[in-house]
């Protein structure tokens, strides 16, 4: 099965509001590390709900059309059960802790889903030693940093073994460094396991290194999505959605325009250098 | 020694109802023996302030009953009584688990998990909300709240940090329930947790605390 989330002519509104997506069609592939960007008020973070069943099923609100997670509708499906299918880290991923210590808080899904207490105990030790806190299970939640909280919110998702994580913008209450290594250890579970991602992010120097596809939603509805290659100049040629791709991408684009040299897609500064010098740009550029 | 979560609870009830039956040396010694644990187990900074903080809390409740008239000696074994009462639940917390207290309250006294899971809950979001309330009085601050004036000005003044504070709160149950929803909480959540059997020690402490409840029927029989 190559297709991990495939969503149909979704539409949906809360209660008493407008709609909130509209004709969302999305495939999200296998092993991909997808981006979802937008303005604020796009939809981004409904869509993320959607693809974990939350929306419209636990939070109410109108819908139509139809979401499958690897092959299956998500009509009728309990919350907690396609969670051990798509794991989704809110924004606020503090007050989605909810036990006393971390190693409580990794076991807590397993356990609620019947796993035996041995099982639990491994996999919570595996979770995190791959989030890089390992032996850290009798830590009280208040003796950790804010940043290997989130590390062990996102060992809890690992835990359950899910194939697919959904993340609502993991970095925007981080410094440069800690969103670097946040990414960082999601691009080396990505490598590892070949689990699939699904990133809302504003901020896309930080995901830039590793993400292959990007899906652009403005107003509720999808503006672009595809390959990175594919869909940066149609991104580029929307003035809303322009400013929310990076810096590095807006002078590619611009390059391309005004110099009908076809660019490769950087993903470091370094590389953009290179090529450039290789194609006898501005000599002397450097990083 | 360590006693299981039920026998935790089966004590921390009994002691309790023991305040009210045993006569005053009883109680007395109970309080030593408190003491004694409690430093055994914690002899922490935190633990010397809470101890101090329900000793203080006490001291005043004899003198708001000196105050309404009552003799001294009543007043006195009054507070002593309040003492070793919420004593009792300050040695629980100290000595298990809150998870293992809330698998024991689901387990044996059949209490529906929701509540049990409060427990945790309540602990868990203390620190968070103590945050929360000093980042939203720093906040309010910025825009002109002061804490000056007399008393109902002060209590008036402060619904500027308390509105946006229950507003933060509400929110982030909101996620809590969420994240539970995701996670599976429900009948399973404390019922696939290792299993803490009796031991030894619990069913002697059991015997005592069954033999010390039954006070009023055997006491007759005493040499006086």
């Amino acid at each position: 099965m190559n297709s991990m989330i495939s969503v149909s002519n979704f539409y949906f509104n809360y209660l008493r509001s407008d709609l909130v997506l509209k004709n969302v069609n999305i495939e999200i592939e296998k092993g991909s590390f997808t981006v979802i960007i937008g303005p604020s008020g796009a939809g981004k973070t409904t869509l993320c709900k959607a693809m974990t069943g939350i929306v419209p099923f636990y939070s109410g609100g109108d819908y139509a059309g139809e979401i499958r997670v690897l092959g299956e509708s998500t009509k009728g499906k309990k919350v907690s059960d396609l969670a051990m299918k798509v794991g989704l880290m809110l924004e606020d991923y503090e007050s989605q802790l909810v036990s006393l210590t971390a190693g409580e808080e990794v076991a807590f899904s397993l356990l609620n889903h019947g796993f035996p207490p041995e099982e639990a105990e491994e996999r919570t030790r595996l979770a995190l030693e791959d989030v890089g806190l390992p032996g850290r299970e009798s830590y009280q939640l208040d003796e950790l940093s804010g940043g290997q909280r989130q590390r062990l919110a996102l060992a809890s998702l690992l835990a359950v073994h899910p194939e697919i994580i959904v993340l609502d913008e993991p970095v925007s209450a981080m410094d440069p460094d800690g969103g670097e290594s946040l990414y960082k250890l999601l691009d080396k579970i990505h490598k590892e396991h070949g689990t699939t991602f699904i990133v809302v992010e504003h901020r896309l120097e930080f995901v830039l290194p590793y993400m292959t596809d990007l899906i652009a939603v403005k107003n509720g509805e999808i503006a672009a999505q595809g390959h990175c290659e594919d869909v940066v100049p149609q991104i580029y040629e929307d003035e809303e959605l322009r400013p929310l791709l990076p810096d590095l991408w807006q002078v590619r684009s611009n390059l391309e325009k005004k110099t009908m040299h076809q660019f490769k897609l950087w993903r470091s500064a370094d590389e953009a250098v290179k090529e450039l010098q290789s194609k006898g740009f501005g000599r002397g550029v450097r990083a | 020694m360590k006693l299981n979560a039920f026998t935790w609870i089966i004590v921390t009830l009994a002691v309790t109802a023991w305040v009210f039956i045993l006569p005053l040396e009883a109680v007395a010694t109970i309080l030593v023996l408190q003491l004694v644990l409690l430093l055994y187990f914690k002899r922490s900074k935190t633990m010397l302030a809470a101890i101090g903080g329900l000793a203080v809390f006490t001291g005043m409740m004899v003198l708001l009953q000196l105050l309404f008239g009552s003799p001294l000696d009543v007043s006195l074994f009054g507070g002593l009584r309040m003492l070793v009462m919420t004593l009792a639940f300050l040695c629980m917390l100290a000595t298990t688990r809150i998870q293992s207290i809330a698998k024991a309250l689901v387990d044996r006294f059949h209490l529906p998990v929701e509540y049990a899971f409060m427990l945790t809950a309540a602990l868990r979001f203390v620190p968070n909300f103590l945050e929360d309330s000093s980042i939203t009085l720093d906040a309010q601050s910025c825009r002109g709240y002061s804490n000056r004036g007399n008393a109902l000005k002060r209590l008036l003044s402060y619904v500027v940090v308390i509105r946006p504070l229950v507003m933060r709160a509400v929110a982030k149950s909101e996620t809590l329930a969420l994240s539970m929803e995701l996670r599976g909480f429900g009948a399973n959540t404390y019922k696939n947790m290792p299993k803490e059997e009796l031991t030894l020690t619990d069913f002697v402490v059991l015997v005592i605390v069954v033999v010390l409840s039954t006070y009023p029927f055997w006491k007759k029989f005493l040499p006086v």
